[in-house]
């Protein structure tokens, strides 16, 4: 790296204020969607509650096999008379009430352990990847319209706790370009398919921008200004999340950095030769390859040097191919017949007979006939 | 992307986002072909080459609401800067179409942008202007057959 690229802090009217803060080496870490779908897999189940059915479920009757010779199944059948139930199959998956096949326990594996550096890998990994514009619009964020990625707002605008209204944070983020991410989330709210609407999951919407501040200095105040903006969410530079940086595993979350979050990330995260000042022996991940630019590396004056020519012609002759008809196809008669552009040319084709009639033969000719 | 982030190319971010994002229409229709519905791509069809998102030089050509055509390109210069990285030209809808062709032609093509789009750009251009053009009305069916004798016997009368 020759220069430590730089990031603008915006003001909170949207406009440069002129200071600018050298870009966290965290965002130079390399990218992998890979890691981070793995750990995204992995921590999205651990918030699960665990759920069964009943232990006595389909079990709940006396039912006893009849044995061969009744010229009926051997399953379980309910005892007794008196009623319909008498004499139905029970307990078998495959029965009316009976119980179901395998049935689900409490003590089923529901959380996963993931290893603490593939979660400090993947979280690094994300935050890259949020400081990629094309990123952002492939996840689907309408950022069309905010200054720069990532977005750092000055972090003067929450000092004191006077940022704490909603009206005001909608009017930041209006300021700073992301009023289209915050209608698309509004637009997309929905009833939910299935039983989750009976299950507080009534709605389901678009995420919108995350709003990472550093408490310490921004205070809490602006968390409650944005909790209730749709889509909008909160976190603390010192606890960021995979679910909320790469929801659904997919990298390139919008975020709007406050700007000592943003300066904090230094600390929190270290750098790949300095270990993290938060983080227990964590040192970013580097890079496999210096340069990711492909086309930029294979045309190197490096690799170009030691390739070889291409063997063949520029132009690779065509097999096979469809059969012309040269009475119809006039570049393939020119081709078969040398004579037929003269031909052409002279309109030979459309001169009728030359003159009328043929004269009469010279006297010798008859002479010579009628010889004798 | 820009020169200083080492990281992240236009082929990182066409591996990551092949499978799947937010442009990309995918059916099982019409053989299992993939769309985009990228703006700045000329073809609406999902392949490195023509995804506006993922390469920094790119053209998107879409008609206007007053019956022209708008040529967007994104500037190859400051890809960390959405709002000021695309350029728009419109042309109005009473220029002529081949100054558009050779506007948008010279526009993708010139300065080593993309010669390689020139022709879908310009193709995107004939097809606009023609969608533009109103639709004549069928002409009035000739009489044939016995109408048509029926027609002449009239005349003459």
């Amino acid at each position: 790296m020759a220069s430590r690229p730089t990031v603008s802090i915006a003001s909170a009217e949207g406009k440069p204020t002129g200071a600018s803060y050298p870009l966290p080496s965290v965002f130079s870490a390399p990218i992998r969607p890979d890691i981070v779908q793995q750990v995204h897999t992995g921590m999205a189940k651990n918030k699960r509650q665990p759920y069964a059915v009943s232990e006595k479920a389909g079990e709940q009757t006396s039912a006893e096999s009849w044995g061969t010779g009744r010229a009926v199944a051997r399953i379980p059948r309910v005892s007794g008379g008196g009623t319909h139930r008498a004499g139905q199959a029970a307990f078998g998956n495959q029965c009316r009430s009976g119980r179901m096949f395998a049935p689900t326990k409490v003590w089923r594996k529901w959380h996963q352990k993931i290893n603490l550096n593939q979660k400090r890998f993947a979280t690094a990994s994300a935050l890259a990847a949020s400081s990629s514009p094309a990123l952002l619009f492939a996840r689907g964020h309408r950022v069309a319209n905010v200054p720069e990625v990532p977005l750092v707002v000055d972090s003067k605008t929450f000092q004191g706790g006077a940022f704490n209204k909603t009206k005001a944070a909608i009017a930041l983020l209006q300021a700073l370009g992301a009023g289209d991410e915050l209608v698309k989330v509004q637009k997309s709210r929905k009833i939910r398919a299935g039983k989750g609407k009976l299950r507080n999951r009534r709605f389901r919407q678009r995420r919108g921008p995350l709003v990472i501040h550093n408490p310490e200095t921004d205070g809490k105040e602006l968390v409650r200004a944005f909790r209730n903006v749709p889509g909008v969410e909160t976190s603390s530079v010192f606890a960021l999340n995979l679910l909320q940086l790469a929801p659904g595993g997919h990298l390139g979350r919008f975020v709007v950095w406050t700007s000592s979050a943003f300066e904090a990330l230094d600390k929190v995260y270290g750098t790949t030769t300095s270990p993290s000042a938060l983080k227990r022996d964590f040192l970013l991940p580097s890079n496999l390859v210096a340069n990711a630019d492909l086309a930029r590396l294979i045309n190197s004056s490096e690799i170009q040097s030691v390739v070889r020519a291409p063997k063949g012609e520029a132009r690779t002759k065509r097999g096979v191919v469809q059969k012309k008809n040269p009475l119809r196809n006039k570049q393939v008669m020119l081709r078969l017949n040398p004579y037929a552009a003269a031909y052409s040319k002279q309109k030979l084709g459309q001169k009728g007979v030359e003159s009328g009639k043929p004269g009469q033969a010279s006297e010798t000719f008859f002479n010579t006939l009628y010889e004798n | 992307m820009a020169a200083e982030r080492t990281n992240i190319s236009n082929d990182l971010i066409w591996q990551i986002t092949r499978n799947q994002n937010a442009y990309l229409v995918k059916r099982n229709s019409g053989g299992g072909s993939q769309f985009s519905r990228d703006s700045l791509n000329l073809l609406n069809k999902h392949s490195f080459k023509y995804a506006g998102y993922a390469n920094n030089k790119a053209v998107g050509v879409q008609a206007t609401a007053n019956g022209g055509v708008a040529v967007t390109s994104k500037k190859p210069g400051n890809p960390q800067q959405p709002a000021k990285n695309q350029v728009t030209v419109s042309f109005g809808p009473n220029t002529g179409t081949r100054k558009i062709y050779k506007g948008v032609a010279d526009k993708t093509a010139k300065n080593g942008y993309r010669g390689d789009l020139r022709e879908e750009a310009v193709a995107r251009v004939s097809a606009i202007r023609r969608s533009q053009k109103a639709k004549k009305d069928t002409p009035a069916q000739k009489p044939r057959g016995a109408q048509a004798r029926k027609a002449a016997e009239k005349d003459s009368e």
